[in-house]
């Protein structure tokens, strides 16, 4: 007995050392991957251009606030997270930081001082950045952009999830792979794209599921689970790839050119997209649009064809597309207006035909199709009642100036309404997704009211 | 009380509350919607009107398009209501109107608004004084004349035969062009009830999407309108 009390009191004093380490000794930083010249000089604008392709502006950017001085609300599953101030003010921005410092908050989640960030900030992937860019997005931000004195509020998340040290045990589950770059190896280009798309570009944040532990489940290439889609704030963010997925489904330049401008023959990107197309997607070259493009194409091993430009200049006349063979059905109920059509199809009729058709396949580089879009189809339905209660609106880009807007129909329709409209739509045009309820609807107008 | 055709009175309305709820167990057609029913006329409350120039309004739309024919007549369409709530807003005190003088009574209609009123108070003031022409050569306020004698009325006044003052000289016009206006303008506005003057004309309302129809010679579209506000009929 007296044996056994000791070997417990042994394994308790040990517990305890091991949890004092635990959340005291400090945690070492990976080492670069790759050690620059001490003369390494950036080419000039590489660092804003990382910045963009990073999309560092719209999570450290507040609503109306100055660009980079962070007071943005993240929304997550354990709460609120604020962004913070990555101007180089020196007491409430990163001027005192080191490149070192830097490096590391990018590399492995930490910032000056030791502490560890949480994982809204997309560590994961920007530790597949190589060497050469971190440096030049730290020279960017110190030398070129101006400090902007900005105390942002501190985030405070309920516990357990406001112990930041446990942060360290979540980095054992997330950060299984490398820091630095692995290219696939198929062309120049595609490489380039798996770059953009795994490291700063940070797709997987979103468009990869999450283990049970929230840590992204496919962050490289390599991983099964890659872009296999995620659910991120009730949206769904679709699969980029496999069969019915919009890189299989689209050619690579209409994927480009949705990239650039947020809209193609096909669909119109908004929500958080919309956001990805307006702060970072517009600003890269038509080449890096391109690689991405390719890269998606080619994940499975499909082949690949890329034009030369992305989002031509100059008039489209691509016609308006006809229903295919699956929505054709659907096409001629809409177009006989039989007044004993289903009350879905009739509120169709009186309220969305006039801009995307009895096709459903809407007009190219205006209005989405509705056909096969994962927004109508998806698993979360909060979204396209969202879009029919409040519309939507995708932001104009340099080469697609026109901001597109869809008006609500919150006052025109009930939540009945709403309803049957919704799951009439999940079914047409050989849609198949489930039913929309009433109470699903009163759910999202009652959320929008309160936000 | 006459029994309007079409038109609920108070108790053919009550007659079918009760029709409507024992139908309502019952599956409706895609296009049915049910829509709360407003008050009768006869109850409704009035905006700017009073009874004398509502009997007169009831009583002379009524003349204007009928009841007694295949579609529904101004009364079922809800017409006095329309006029009711527009010359209570800023069409009757013509906000947006150029209303500065100087006003020709004998200027060519082609020259437009030549009287210093604004259509509130051409109806205020024309509204007696063509009752007292009515009291004067039929011995009735127009409301009370029999149905021959107020259509003989309104003749004479759209011929010009009633000697009504210079600034009331644009009461026929607007009497009548409001009449319409309120038969067949969207129903949010208070008149065209139920869309029912879209339906007679075969008019689909706020819809815009027919672009396989124009093709379809002598067709005929089969679907209801939807007004403005979504309703459906």
């Amino acid at each position: 007995m007296k044996t056994f009390l000791r070997i417990i009191g042994g394994l308790v004093v040990l517990g305890v050392i091991a949890l004092l380490a635990f959340i005291f000794v400090p945690v070492q930083r990976t080492a670069p991957a790759k050690e620059l010249a001490a003369d390494w000089q950036p080419e000039p604008g590489q660092g804003e251009y990382v910045m963009h392709a990073s999309d560092c502006v719209a999570c450290h950017t507040a609503e109306g606030g100055e660009p980079l001085a962070g007071g943005r609300a993240i929304a997550s599953p354990m709460g609120t997270i604020w962004s913070t101030n990555i101007t180089p003010d020196t007491e409430t921005g990163i001027g005192e930081w080191s490149y070192d410092d830097f490096r590391g908050a990018m590399v492995d989640g930490i910032a000056k001082g030791g502490t560890h960030l949480y994982p809204a900030m997309p560590y994961e992937n920007y530790r597949l950045m190589q060497e050469e860019d971190i440096r030049a997005l730290y020279d960017y931000l110190m030398a070129e952009v101006a400090p902007v004195q900005n105390e942002v509020q501190e985030t405070q998340l309920s516990f357990p999830f406001n112990l930041r040290f446990g942060i360290r045990a979540w980095n054992w589950l997330a950060l299984t792979h490398d820091a630095g770059f692995n290219p696939v190896g198929t062309s120049d280009l595609q490489d380039r794209g798996q770059y953009l798309v795994e490291g700063p570009g940070h797709c997987a944040a979103c468009h990869s599921p999450r283990t049970p532990f929230m840590a992204q489940d496919g962050v490289t290439a390599s991983d099964d689970a890659f872009l296999t889609g995620g659910v991120i704030d009730g949206w769904n963010a679709p699969a980029l790839r496999g069969e019915g997925s919009a890189p299989q489904a689209w050619t690579v330049g209409e994927l480009a050119d949705y990239l650039a401008t947020g809209r193609n023959a096909h669909s119109a990107a908004n929500g958080e997209m919309g956001l990805v197309v307006e702060h970072s997607l517009q600003y890269l070259t038509d080449e890096d649009n391109l690689a991405m493009a390719a890269f998606l194409k080619g994940i499975d091993g499909a082949e690949v064809e890329a034009p030369e430009t992305v989002a031509a200049a100059g008039p489209i006349a691509t016609p308006d597309p006809e229903a295919d063979d699956a929505g054709r059905e659907t096409a001629e109920l809409l177009i006989s207006a039989d007044p004993e059509m289903p009350l879905g199809a009739r509120l169709y009729t009186d309220n969305c035909i006039g801009c995307h058709f009895a096709s459903g396949k809407g007009a190219p580089g205006l209005f989405p199709e509705l056909q096969d879009n994962h927004l109508v189809t998806g698993s979360e339905t909060a979204p396209l009642i969202s879009v029919i209660l409040n519309g939507a609106e995708v932001p104009g880009t340099a080469k697609r100036p026109m901001t597109l807007r869809m008006q609500g129909y919150a006052e025109r329709l009930s939540d009945d309404e709403v309803a049957e409209l919704a799951t009439w739509l999940r079914g047409a045009w050989g849609n198949d997704a489930g039913p929309v309820s009433p109470a699903d609807v009163a759910d999202v107008r009652d959320t929008d009211a309160t936000h | 009380m006459t029994d309007l055709p079409g038109y609920p009175s108070r108790r053919s309305f009550l007659k079918a509350s009760a029709a409507g709820a024992a139908l309502s167990g019952l599956a409706l057609p895609a296009s049915a919607q049910q829509q709360p029913q407003p008050v009768s006329l006869d109850e409704y409350q009035r905006e700017y009107l009073n009874a004398d120039e509502w009997a007169f309004i009831m009583a002379a739309t009524a003349r204007l398009i009928p009841s007694e024919g295949d579609g529904p007549g101004a009364l079922e369409a809800r017409v006095p209501v329309f006029i009711d709530r527009q010359l209570a807003s800023d069409y009757g005190t013509a906000d947006d109107w150029y209303m500065e003088g100087p006003h020709d009574p004998n200027a060519e209609p082609a020259r437009g608004w030549q009287t210093p009123l604004n259509p509130a108070e051409v109806y205020r003031q024309a509204i007696p004084a063509f009752d007292a022409w009515c009291q004067e050569t039929h011995g009735a306020a127009f409301a009370e004349l029999s149905p021959e004698q107020q259509d003989a009325s309104l003749t004479s006044l759209q011929n010009g035969d009633v000697a009504l003052a210079g600034e009331l000289r644009e009461f026929w016009g607007l009497l009548l062009s409001n009449t319409k206006e309120g038969y067949f303008a969207d129903p949010q506005y208070g008149g065209n009830h139920g869309m029912q003057s879209w339906v007679y004309i075969g008019f689909p309302g706020a819809r815009a999407a027919y672009r396989e129809w124009p093709e379809r010679h002598n067709v005929k579209y089969p679907l209801g309108p939807v007004s403005i506000s979504g309703e459906r009929a």
